[in-house]
Parts: structure tokens; C-alpha cells; sequence
């Protein structure tokens, strides 16, 4: 406690102009959190996210078929869980218990607090539940596992995306909901998540192109590089929803979520292969001509040699780009679409909400800032991982 | 048999190599070396030596000339190319050990994904590689835990796995503190016994003394002198080899 007191007088108090400093902040401080407390507590209503959290999650995806986006959440809890067990193993680090915990008191008390049936409240309990069930069994399980599981477990995304979206948009045997019906952070989520599983492949492929002998390869990517990141995504969205109708034949035309979902592929890709393309150029040529020398062929060369070392380092560039991505998603509020921040501003609109502004967008920040540090946690554990490579694939 | 009368596992016949920029780095190269056979090239920086090397493999293109290698054209048909890479192995000056794969996967993947072959196979050979040069503990280390003169014989042994009839080496020696020198050089001089068909590029005296069967010296992108070691270090023929020789002793 003195080491802590001394530590704080130290760098707070050292002189007395670093005193007076630091006690003008904290009074600033301490006045700005008094008044959001009071604010908060007093001033602010809260009914405006009470009555409308349904409408915020899902828009107006119909009531009978709302079972179909609990089963999706199961899965996604399924695969996160797995995820984390896979990448951490059976420890419970610090970081891991605190992780634990928060999500229980979320899952607990956000259905609490948004007064939802006790049914809903039970439902997020489940899911939480279930995503810790599965990181214990995976994270028990792992060091039994065989290495090419472990190798092929970044699979499991791709699959889940598939099944989540034959749920979400119905397959045969289950009745189509069409897109229009999809709003609020379930529409987020959906264009986010097909934007980032399409433009990751794409970007590699320019990034290669880009570095590519063949002249039309090498020059067609950089024109498509350099014409998508000349341009600002909102001009590119409107663009796409006006000139994709008719550039593709009538019936091709995706409708406009799904135009919007491509615009967004195509411009991250852009992005994505510019990350890519500085983490190949991070890899020696020796390694090229050791490959080359041993007699693999380019197309070996690339993926089993030069890709793995790139995306490597490539990683942290690309996880900032995804969160972007995520980020830009608000833009699509702007043409129209009933994403979440379509949503809130609809919800706004509203006359018995009126001038509400602060309680919704405050959540809307919230909402956002949780889904972009549960990626970048996710991502630095991922790194760490890589770089204690060693411990990983011994037999 | 004489060397003179093993036939030629590399055949090098005119060999040019220049740049667009006009730069003839090589100038009508022959050369031939017989199965079994180690040779060395010494000679000054920018003498051409590793080129030269490094066109047996097509690593490098040239521009004018010939070069069989078993059998083997090489020309500009990349199975061609293919096809001799299979057959010769490389070591090079800065090991290039591939980092994100341990020391046994290094070793595993190409024989695998060349050959053909099954991997069980391949890794009970990799490890008996491996400890021919005295590192088998390390196979489950990354390269990145080992010191530069087991990184070389890891690549040594890399090369080894894919069973090629030629090895070549391209100043293997050379970024290697010099208390690693040795271990490697007698990893090289093992396999010279064992009547691989060898050709090094280095500076080692004592092992081109010792080793070598004929030492080439390169100047300006010839081939000026060829000899055994003995009538090389003791009468040279060539002005160029009596400079070069007095300048590295």
C-alpha cells in the first residue's frame, strides 16, 4: 500500500506544478463523471431503449420465426467458445476469468436491466452458459487433440456463416424472411460478416496479382486498388445502389442489403490486399528461392511457404482493417438501410421518443466499442499464440 | 576409374549471363563435373562464382550457352526446370530455413509435396538425417531457437531429405561465426566421402585442400584456372590464381 502511495505521489506529485495539474484534472474529472451519473440516474429515460431493445437487435424479423436467430446465437456461442479453448487450452489465466465473468453478469443482468420476459432472460443465460461450457470441454480437451484439428479449426467460421445464414434468410424446408425484414445489430452483423469472410480471400488474391509477372494481372490489380482507395466507401455505396441494377443483368441484380454487402466486400478487399501485399513484401527473397531450390512449384511456394509468413505478419493491420470495416457499417444508415444506426435513427423519429438522442446513441457506442474489443482481445490472443508457435504443434 | 572417365553429371558449355543494363557477369563458362565428384569455386567478389552456381538449378537464367545436368537440358520449359531442381539440392550462404515451420516439418515438406511421398516415411528419414548431423534433439524446435551453424546443417539435411544426386553450396560457411565453421564444413566433408557429387563455392582453404578433387578459380566471369588442390595452392599456372592466392594468404 505505501509502495502504491509512493509509486502515485511520484508520477502525480513530483513538483508543485505537476500537483496543481493533476488536481485541476481530477477536478475536471470528477466533475464530468458527476454530472453523467447524475445525468444517467436523474435526467436521462430509459424507456426509449426498454421499449424499442427488440427493435434494435433484429428490426422487424418476424415474431414467429425468431426462434430460428436464437438458434443461430447457439451457434455462434458454440463456435466462439471453441475458439477461445482452442486458442488458450485448459488454464484459466486471469484475463480468461475476467473475460468469464463479465459475459455471465452481462448475460445476467443486460435481460435484467432492458426488462425482458423471463423466458428471453433465461435464453441469454443458456448461451452464456453454453459458450463457457464449451471453452472448459475444448480448452480440457485441446492438448489431446491431433494437430490437423488444430490447424483446421479457422474452418468452423465459414461453416458457421453458412448454417447462420440459411437460418437467417430461411433454405428449403424453412420459410423465407427476405432481407428487408432484417434490420437493427442483426443486419449489422450480417453485412460485417460476409464483407469480412469475402474480402479476406479477395484481398489475398489482389495482393498476389499485384506482385504477380504477368503484366495484365499486376496492372489490373493496382488500377483496382488505386481506383477503390481514391474513393470514399459512402460515394462507392451509392454508386452500388444505383449502377450494380443495371451493369448486371435484371435477374442477377442482388437486392439492395446484399448490393450493399458486396460494395462493402469489394472496397475492405481493396484494403485487405494492401496489408497483405506489405507482409509479403516482409518475406525474404531466399525463401522464395529455398522453396524454388527444393523443387515446389510457384503455386506451393506461395501457399505453404511465403503466405503463412506474410499473413503472419500481416495480422495486426488486418484485424484493425476488419474492425474498420465493422465500423463503416453505420454507413449504410445512409442509404437506407435499417442497420443499427438506421434503426436508432428511425427510433428517434419517433414522436414519443423525441429528443432521446443521448440514451440511444450512447448505447449505440457502447454496443459498437464491446463488438470491436471482443475482436481485438480475440485477435491479440491469436497473435500470442502464433508467436509461442512452438508449444503448439509439438507432438 | 579415373575422373576423366566418369561421365559428366554437369555439363556446362559456353555459358553467358548478362543484364539489360549490359552487365556480363558471365563470359563463356565451361565446366564439367563427374558423378561423385566435389569441386570448388574460389575466386574475388563479383567474379561470378555464385551465378554460376546458382544458373545449375535455374535459379538464374542465362542468355547464351548450355548446361545438362543428368541428362537434363535446362531451358526455359519450366518442367524442365522441375525436373532438375528435383535432382539438385541447394545450401545457401543464409541458410533459409523456412521460420514458421519446425526443423522436422522443414525437412518434410518438400519430399512430401514433390515427390509424392508419405509422410510417415519421410519423417523417420528426416530424423535419421537429422542426427547424421548431430541435431536430431533440436527436430521440434523452430529454426529461430538455433544457433547459425545448426541452422546450416538443418539445411544441409533439408536438401539431403530429397535424396537429389547433386548438392550445391553457395558460400555456406560464410555467415557463420567462426566457432561454427567447423561443424559444418565436417557435416560437408562426411558427405563428399560418402561420394555425393558436390560443387561449393567458399573461401575455406583447408577444406577446398582437403575436400575438393579439382578447384576452379574465377575471374571477371571465366573460368580461369582448373586444377587438383595440390597443383593449385602449391603452382598456380594463372597470373590471376597466383594474385588471388597471394591476396587470401
Amino acid at each position: 500500500m505505501t509502495a502504491l502511495w509512493r509509486a502515485l505521489r511520484r508520477g502525480l506529485f513530483a513538483n508543485p506544478l505537476d500537483g496543481l495539474i493533476t488536481i485541476a484534472l481530477l477536478l475536471l474529472l470528477g466533475h464530468g463523471i458527476r454530472a453523467l451519473v447524475h445525468w444517467a440516474v436523474h435526467q436521462a429515460q430509459w424507456t426509449v431503449i426498454k421499449a424499442n431493445s427488440t427493435l434494435l437487435a433484429l428490426g422487424r424479423y418476424p415474431e414467429p420465426d425468431r426462434w430460428r436467430l436464437w438458434l443461430v446465437l447457439a451457434l455462434l456461442c458454440s463456435a466462439s467458445g471453441l475458439s477461445w479453448g482452442l486458442l488458450r487450452g485448459p488454464g484459466w489465466p486471469r484475463p480468461d476469468r475476467i473475460s468469464a465473468t463479465a459475459l455471465s453478469l452481462l448475460a445476467g443482468l443486460l435481460p435484467l436491466a432492458l426488462d425482458l420476459e423471463p423466458r428471453v432472460r433465461w435464453s441469454w443465460l443458456a448461451l452464456a452458459a453454453l459458450l463457457l461450457i464449451w471453452r472448459w470441454a475444448v480448452g480440457h480437451c485441446r492438448p489431446a487433440l491431433p494437430p490437423w484439428l488444430l490447424r483446421c479449426w479457422p474452418l468452423i467460421w465459414p461453416l458457421v456463416y453458412l448454417l447462420g445464414m440459411a437460418l437467417i434468410a430461411g433454405c428449403p424446408g424453412l420459410k423465407p424472411v427476405p432481407p428487408t425484414l432484417w434490420g437493427g445489430l442483426l443486419l449489422t452483423l450480417v453485412e460485417a460478416c460476409f464483407a469480412w469472410l469475402m474480402c479476406f480471400p479477395l484481398g489475398v488474391l489482389l495482393a498476389l496479382c499485384r506482385r504477380s509477372d504477368l503484366p495484365l494481372l499486376r496492372w489490373g490489380a493496382v488500377v483496382y486498388i488505386e481506383l477503390i482507395r481514391g474513393a470514399p466507401l459512402i460515394t462507392l455505396l451509392f454508386l452500388g445502389q444505383n449502377m450494380l441494377g443495371f451493369v448486371l443483368p435484371g435477374g442477377l441484380s442482388p437486392d439492395r442489403v446484399w448490393r450493399a454487402a458486396w460494395v462493402l466486400t469489394l472496397f475492405a478487399a481493396a484494403y485487405v490486399a494492401e496489408a497483405v501485399r506489405a507482409g509479403l513484401a516482409s518475406v525474404p527473397r531466399g525463401q522464395i528461392e529455398a522453396a524454388r531450390a527444393l523443387g515446389l512449384n510457384p503455386l506451393q511456394t506461395q501457399a505453404r511457404v511465403v503466405l503463412p509468413q506474410a499473413l503472419k505478419v500481416a495480422l495486426p493491420s488486418l484485424v484493425g482493417q476488419f474492425i474498420t470495416l465493422f465500423q463503416d457499417t453505420t454507413l449504410l444508415s445512409l442509404i437506407g438501410l435499417m442497420d443499427l444506426l438506421g434503426t436508432a435513427r428511425s427510433v428517434l423519429a419517433n414522436p414519443q421518443f423525441l429528443g432521446r438522442n443521448a440514451e440511444v446513441y450512447l448505447v449505440l457506442a457502447v454496443l459498437f466499442w464491446s463488438c470491436c474489443t471482443a475482436l481485438a482481445l480475440g485477435s491479440r490472443a491469436l497473435e500470442r499464440r502464433l508467436r509461442h508457435e512452438p508449444s503448439a504443434t509439438q507432438p | 576409374m579415373t575422373l576423366a572417365e566418369r561421365p559428366a553429371l554437369i555439363s556446362v558449355r559456353d555459358v553467358h549471363k548478362w543484364y539489360a543494363n549490359g552487365h556480363h557477369v558471365l563470359r563463356g563458362v565451361d565446366l564439367d563435373v563427374a558423378q561423385a565428384e566435389v569441386v570448388v569455386i574460389m575466386g574475388p567478389s563479383g567474379s561470378g562464382k555464385s551465378t554460376l552456381l546458382r544458373t545449375f538449378n535455374g535459379l538464374e537464367e542465362i542468355q547464351q550457352g548450355r548446361i545438362v545436368i543428368d541428362g537434363i537440358e535446362l531451358s526455359d520449359d519450366l518442367r524442365q526446370i522441375d525436373a532438375v531442381r528435383r535432382e539438385v539440392g541447394m545450401v545457401f550462404q543464409q541458410f533459409n530455413l523456412f521460420p514458421h515451420l519446425t526443423v522436422l516439418d522443414n525437412l518434410v515438406l518438400a519430399p512430401v509435396l514433390v515427390r509424392g511421398r508419405h509422410k510417415d516415411a519421410v519423417r523417420q528419414q528426416a530424423l535419421e538425417l537429422l542426427e547424421r548431423v548431430g541435431i536430431h534433439e533440436q527436430a521440434h524446435k523452430f529454426p529461430g531457437q538455433l544457433s547459425g551453424g545448426q541452422q546450416q546443417r538443418v539445411a544441409i539435411a533439408r536438401s539431403l531429405c530429397m535424396e537429389p544426386r547433386i548438392l550445391l553450396f553457395d558460400e555456406p560457411t560464410s555467415a557463420l561465426d567462426p566457432e561454427m565453421v567447423q561443424e559444418v564444413l565436417q557435416v560437408m566433408q562426411g558427405l563428399a566421402r560418402g561420394g555425393m557429387t558436390m560443387v561449393v563455392v567458399t573461401h575455406e582453404l583447408r577444406f577446398a585442400r582437403q575436400v575438393a578433387d579439382r578447384v576452379v578459380l574465377m575471374a571477371d566471369g571465366m573460368v580461369v584456372e582448373v586444377a587438383p588442390p595440390e597443383q593449385f595452392f602449391t603452382s598456380p599456372q594463372h597470373p590471376r590464381s597466383q594474385q588471388f592466392l597471394s591476396q587470401i594468404s
